[in-house]
Parts: structure tokens; C-alpha cells; sequence
């Protein structure tokens, strides 16, 4: 409520005014003074909804609660960040060359492109160890964002690298491995940050009683396991979903062994579309097993295979 | 199943790399694409919870093989009182059981109502419950309003570890509590009748009689007993006097508690109905303890009666409206005081609890209990205080509203009614040892 004539003589508002034998509405009183009508700010609650980015984060953009010291838990997960980090900068660096990338296309000059896709691969690792340290989404999700825009490259279907100490690109299987693992990494490296976000809400939740934890060390043994299982899985799903040109001829061999030579030296088969093919053919049987509602009914299973044990 | 947005996140992602791969014929994001999506089926298949259904349908329509994680774990809750009072404590504690034989890590979330503060233990739980094991949550809220509450339902939820996709369920579990307004303990109210009834009983009624407290002195008359004698005063006037005692009697004690919407006027916490009730109950705690027969009216939008009777019970009933009184309408006082005056003995006092804004009847309906000779005592908490505390209206207004309020007390004081200006931080018997000029 604010008043238009603020002063401290009030004697002026007694002029002409008739003394009322109740007391007056509020409203009639608001309107005298020129106040406005609006809601005491301290009237509505307080309600912490969290905005998009905070969600995909998995904590606050901008912490509004200071997270207390970080448990060993949260220490282990951000040591674990430091590493992916130092493999995901080599590897960034690695298999995206200057060639291809926005800066080259921009720039012309591959020496511009180089520093440039260094500076940003850098600035991508800088950003990602300082916002894990201090645990501050602001620069993980800048550091996610830099290392994506590292690897968009108007590229030839084949991979290439840009240092070939190992002398992999010759070998394509292990070419493909390697991309393979620089995308499970970058995936880890997705987790990891949310995971100390995450882990540093629940700790300091915990710590300020907030919630209560029963047998922490079995939840966080879950979550341990799945670091190491999914990455695995991820990593052998998806080597057999891209090795769609030896897996899809190996089929057709049964039939036509000519016909699979042919596409074995299809380069069609062998080039990006082939591997889009590969996973287009390998996503369809995914969505109809979601689509036949397999998951409810694998689980039904187990919980009736332990019922009978 | 329910994505969440992270793993919305990931999924638009990699569906953004599979094509923009496509475009720019860039393998690597293809393969990017390609792990993303093998990560997020793997994790919406085995992720811990695998009893997503790409249905859509909610939780707890489910029934059958459907939702089999969620549909097997079921709760109960104990509260350790179904009624306590303002400032109490409650302890609650909640059953979860597992009937599945496979263990399930659960975040469980007890709902309790907002004006309600977690004392000891949480209400919000992360667990790993066994096959075919239970576990008790134990927590302590404390109370602070009173009013009745609900606590429930319980919010089970189930994800993965990654909180990739979840799956939630309410279930639909309520216990219901009653808080009552806290009282303060009265040593004296100075509100006395002026009319016997036929029981005697603990009152004084402000009349000579047989009774227990000294009421006056007067000259000896024949057949007075000699034990009245008051030789004190005999020495010093050297007449026969003999004290007369204050007769004792039950009354009728009427509170009525203005629970109209304007009395809520303030923060949550302070404001006039929440005093009113505080005052109400510790007055009809006194009174009843007193064996007096105590009736209570409270009006908003409606006029809410409790009829004059006495006893612990009586305490209780009247506790339980006082705790249900919610601020809304606006009845005038005139209109309660027509339809009460019928059906109340002459010269009862009467106790108005009010923060008398916004009501133009007041001053003529005060005067028809003068006028019939009641004892009116009024206890006015005053909302301007509260919203001025609350740094809602600024000192200029303030001042104009007091003005117009103390006038309004002044009216009321000179038809003779008792009246208190209540300030926020003043004790009930203090507003009342005001009220009745001590």
C-alpha cells in the first residue's frame, strides 16, 4: 500500500470530514488516502518452481540455497568429472580437425580454424572443471554447450582425425570405437555434472534434515553400479547399432552371398546414411516393443518370477 | 512412464544430432545420437523402476499386471493425537510395506499442510524397502494454527538412477486432526452477573448474599448472626457492624467472536480472529471451570451457535466450533444481536471479540444489549496494529484509521460498555483487567 501524500502533518486530512461512528471499510479508506488495491506481497506463499534449465540441470542455475561442504560422495563424483573431462578434451580434440568446422568456413584459414577449435575445446574444459568445482550449473551447462558445438562440423561422411597418434584411421572398426567411446563419454560427462548437482542438493537436504535417507550407502551403490554398467551397455548397444554395414550383409550373405558383397563395398552402406539406416531399422524395433508396453509386462515377470521363488 | 525433462533433454538432443548429422553428413553426431538413445532405452527398460507403460495413463488408474512396482507397496499412518492444541506437537508415523518380492528403492513423500513445521525427523524419505519388508517413518510436526487439518496423501515415487524417467503414485492415505486455539490461563476476569439464578454456585453476582467474598459493611439488625460481626469496624465507629458477603451464583456467560472476513485482516499468524479464538477459549475454559454455563456465537457468513451449557463437554464443543471459525461474509452485528436477544437472560454478560472494522451496526447493535441491561465487555483486537507491524500500511494511514478507531471506542466506552483497544502484544487478562477499568 502506497500513500500519495506522505507527510507528517495529518491535520489537513480532517478538513471537512464527517466523524463516523464505525469504523470505516478498508476500501473506502484506501480510496482516501490514494493507495492501490494490489495484494500485500506478504499475502501470496512463496512457491520455488523450478525453470526448465534448473530441471535438465538437475539443481538451481543459480544455487539459491548454498550447498553445505561436498560430502566424499560428491567428491568421488566430481573427481570422476576431472577425468572424463582431461579423456573427453583429448578425444574432442582428436576427432573433430579444424577442417569442416564453422570457424574454417568463416575464417578460410585452417591455422584460425585450429586455435579457434582449441580455444573453444579449452574453454569447454576450463569452464567444465570450474563449474564442477564450485558446483555452479551456469558453467557445466556452458561447458556442455561448447563441447557440443566443438564437434558440429560440416564434415565428409568418414571420420577423420585431426591427430592420428595411434594410427587408427586406417582401422574403421576402432575409428568407430572410437567415436563410439567419445560419445559414451561425453554422455558420462552429461551424467557426472547433474549427478554433483544432484548429489549436492540430496547431501546438503540431509544435512539440514530436510530428507531422511535410509541406508544411504545401498542408493548411492545403485547409482555406482549403473556408472559403471550403463556406459558398458551403452558402448556395446550402440557398436552393434553402427556396425550396421558388416551385421546387415552378414544376414543377406545367408541369402545372396553376391548381393552382400555388393554391400559390404557399398559406400552408401559404410557412409553416414548407412549408419542412419543401421539405427533407423534398430529404433523401430525399440519403439514397438514401447509400443507393445514391454516394460510393464518385463516387469510383471519379475515380480511374479520372485513371487514363485 | 514419465520422462522426465532431462531425459526430454537428452531425447530432443539426440533426435536434434541424428538429423543435423544427416544434414551436415557428420558420423560423429550421428554416433553421439545413436548412444544417446541407447542410454536412455536402457535406462527406461532396466533403470531400476521397468514398470513403465507407454500408455500414458496415470498411476493409480492402474490395476491388475499394470504398474506392478507401484501397486504393491501400500501404507498406513498413526497419529499420536486426533486433537492437540495451538503450538502443539503431533507425532506421526507412517507404515510403508513392500508385499513385492523384489526390493524397491522408493522416495516417499508424506504430505502435511502447509502451516504445519517439521519438528524432528522428515516427512520426505529416500529408501531401499526389502521383499516383503515394511518400515516405520516417525516425524514430529508442530503446530502452529489451529483449524482442521489433513495429513496425506502419501507420494511414493520410483526412478532410476539417473532420474531419467520416474513413475509416481498418491496414495491415498488421510488422517484428520483438529487443532484447537491455545487458551491462556485466567486468574480473574472481573465479569460478574447481575442476576441470580437458582443454583448457587462459584459467581458472584454483585448482590449480598450467602457467598465467600466480602461484598459491603452494614449497621447490625436484629437476627444477623454474631459471627458477621465486624468487631474491626465496631472499634472504629463504635456502631455494630456486620459484612455482608457477594452471593454467589451460576451465569450465563455469552462470547461472541466476530469471524467475518475483515477479521483476518493481518499476517496468517496475527491477526483479530486468531486472538478472538485464543481469547474465546481461555474465557470459556475460565468460565466453565467456574461452573458457569458458557454459550458461544460466532458469525461470518453464517451465525454459528453453541448453546449455553456447562462441563468439560461444553469446553470441547466449543473448542471444536472455535477451531473450525473460518473468515469469511459479512454478517452485521445487528443481525446477530436480533437473533440472539430472545434467547438470552437479561443482564448476562456478554463478551464481544471483535476488531469492529467495517461494520456500520455495530454502535446500535452494543446499544440494544445496554439498553436490556446486559453486561457488555468488548475485547477488540486491533488489525491496524497488525497490518502496521506487517509494514503494510505506511504511518499516514496508520494514523488517519487509529483516529477514526479511538472515536469509535470513545462511542462505545460512553453507552457504557467495557471495551479494551487490544494491542498485539498485551496478555488476555491485562485487555481484560482493562476492559473492566482495574
Amino acid at each position: 500500500m502506497t500513500v500519495s501524500r506522505p507527510s507528517n502533518d495529518t491535520a489537513h486530512l480532517y478538513d471537512g470530514k464527517t466523524v463516523r461512528s464505525a469504523a470505516p471499510s478498508r476500501k473506502k479508506i484506501a480510496g482516501q488516502i490514494g493507495s492501490g488495491t494490489d495484494i500485500p506481497k506478504d499475502a501470496i506463499p512463496d512457491v520455488e518452481i523450478p525453470s526448465f534449465i534448473e530441471s535438465l540441470l538437475g539443481g538451481p542455475l543459480v544455487p539459491k540455497t548454498k550447498f553445505l561442504p561436498p560430502a566424499k560422495m560428491v567428491q568421488n563424483l566430481q573427481l570422476g568429472v576431472y577425468g572424463i573431462l582431461v579423456a573427453l578434451a583429448l578425444l574432442t580434440y582428436m576427432i573433430s580437425p579444424a577442417e569442416g568446422t564453422i570457424w574454417y568456413m568463416i575464417t578460410g584459414s585452417l591455422g584460425v580454424a585450429t586455435i579457434l577449435q582449441l580455444i573453444l575445446i579449452a574453454g569447454a574444459t576450463g569452464t567444465g572443471f570450474w563449474g564442477t568445482f564450485q558446483r555452479d550449473g551456469r558453467f557445466t551447462l556452458a561447458s556442455n554447450l561448447m563441447f557440443i558445438l566443438a564437434i558440429l562440423r560440416f564434415a565428409s561422411s568418414k571420420v577423420t582425425l585431426s591427430n592420428d597418434l595411434l594410427g587408427l584411421q586406417d582401422k574403421p572398426f576402432l575409428l568407430s570405437a572410437l567415436v563410439v567411446i567419445y560419445a559414451v563419454l561425453l554422455i558420462m560427462y552429461f551424467e557426472l555434472t547433474n549427478g554433483v548437482l544432484r548429489y549436492s542438493m540430496l547431501d546438503t537436504s540431509i544435512r539440514t534434515n530436510e530428507v531422511y535417507v535410509m541406508n544411504p550407502q545401498k542408493i548411492v551403490g545403485k547409482y555406482h553400479r549403473s556408472l559403471l554398467i550403463n556406459p558398458i551397455i551403452a558402448t556395446l548397444l550402440a557398436t552393434v547399432v553402427l556396425s550396421a554395414n558388416t551385421i546387415l550383409p552378414f544376414f543377406v550373405g545367408i541369402l545372396s552371398k553376391d548381393t552382400a558383397l555388393r554391400m559390404e563395398e557399398s559406400v552408401e552402406l559404410i557412409s553416414v546414411y548407412g549408419v542412419a539406416l543401421g539405427t533407423f531399422f534398430v529404433f523401430c524395433v525399440v519403439g514397438g516393443l514401447f509400443a507393445l508396453n514391454l516394460p510393464t509386462h518385463l516387469q510383471s515377470f519379475r515380480e511374479k518370477r520372485a513371487d514363485g521363488n | 512412464m514419465m520422462w522426465s525433462r532431462k531425459s526430454a533433454m537428452l531425447g530432443s538432443l539426440a533426435i536434434a544430432m541424428y538429423l543435423l548429422g544427416l544434414t551436415l553428413r557428420n558420423s560423429q553426431l550421428v554416433t553421439i545420437a545413436v548412444v544417446i538413445f541407447v542410454f536412455l532405452t536402457w535406462a527406461a527398460l532396466f533403470g531400476g523402476h521397468a514398470d513403465v507403460a507407454a500408455t500414458g495413463r496415470r498411476a493409480d488408474e492402474w490395476s491388475g499386471e499394470e504398474g506392478a512396482a507401484l501397486n504393491s507397496v501400500s501404507a498406513m499412518r498413526k497419529l499420536s493425537s486426533a486433537r492437540i492444541f495451538e503450538d502443539g506437537e503431533l507425532n506421526i508415523t507412517l507404515r510403508m510395506q513392500n508385499h513385492s518380492s523384489l526390493a524397491k528403492i522408493l522416495e516417499v513423500r508424506d504430505r502435511v499442510p502447509e502451516v504445519m513445521r517439521i519438528k524432528d525427523g522428515a516427512n520426505y524419505i529416500l529408501m531401499e524397502l526389502g521383499p516383503r519388508r515394511e518400515t516405520f517413518i516417525e516425524y514430529t510436526v508442530e503446530c502452529p494454527l489451529r483449524g482442521f487439518y489433513s495429513v496425506g496423501p502419501v507420494a511414493v515415487r520410483i526412478q532410476d538412477p539417473f532420474g531419467l524417467f520416474h513413475k509416481e503414485k498418491e496414495l491415498h492415505v488421510y488422517n484428520d486432526f483438529l487443532v484447537f486455539p491455545k487458551m491462556e490461563d485466567l486468574k480473574e476476569t472481573f465479569v460478574k452477573s447481575r442476576v441470580p439464578k437458582i443454583f448457587t454456585g462459584a459467581v458472584n453476582i454483585r448482590q449480598p448474599g450467602p457467598g465467600s467474598e466480602f461484598y459491603s459493611l452494614r449497621e447490625y439488625f436484629e437476627g444477623d448472626s454474631f459471627r458477621a460481626i465486624n468487631w474491626s469496624a465496631y472499634a472504629r465507629s463504635g456502631k455494630l457492624m456486620v459484612n455482608e458477603r457477594e452471593r454467589d451464583a451460576v451465569s450465563d456467560i455469552i462470547i461472541i467472536v466476530d469471524s467475518r472476513s475483515v477479521a483476518e485482516t493481518g499476517p496468517v499468524s496475527r491477526n483479530a480472529l486468531v486472538y478472538s479464538t485464543r481469547a474465546a477459549a481461555s474465557l470459556a475454559k475460565y468460565f466453565l471451570g467456574r461452573r458457569d454455563s458458557v454459550g458461544v456465537i460466532v458469525y461470518g457468513d453464517e451465525v454459528v451457535s453453541v448453546d449455553r451449557d456447562t462441563g468439560k463437554k461444553q469446553l470441547y464443543v466449543i473448542l471444536t466450533k472455535l477451531a473450525g471459525a473460518v473468515a469469511r461474509g459479512n454478517i452485521p452485528l445487528q443481525v446477530v444481536v436480533n437473533r440472539i436477544l430472545p434467547h438470552i437472560n437479561k443482564g448476562s454478560p456478554i463478551i464481544f471479540l471483535s476488531n469492529l472494522e467495517d461494520d456500520p451496526t455495530i454502535v446500535n447493535a452494543l446499544r440494544d444489549f445496554r439498553a436490556r441491561n446486559f453486561d457488555v465487555t468488548v475485547l477488540t483486537p486491533s488489525s491496524l496494529e497488525f497490518e502496521f507491524d506487517a509494514r503494510r500500511i505506511d504511518r499516514t494511514g496508520y494514523e488517519v484509521m487509529k483516529t477514526e478507531r479511538d472515536v469509535l471506542i470513545s462511542e462505545l466506552r460512553g453507552l457504557g460498555v467495557n471495551i479494551m483497544d487490544w494491542e498485539p502484544d498485551m496478555l488476555l487478562s491485562t485487555a481484560l483487567a482493562g476492559a473492566r477499568g482495574f
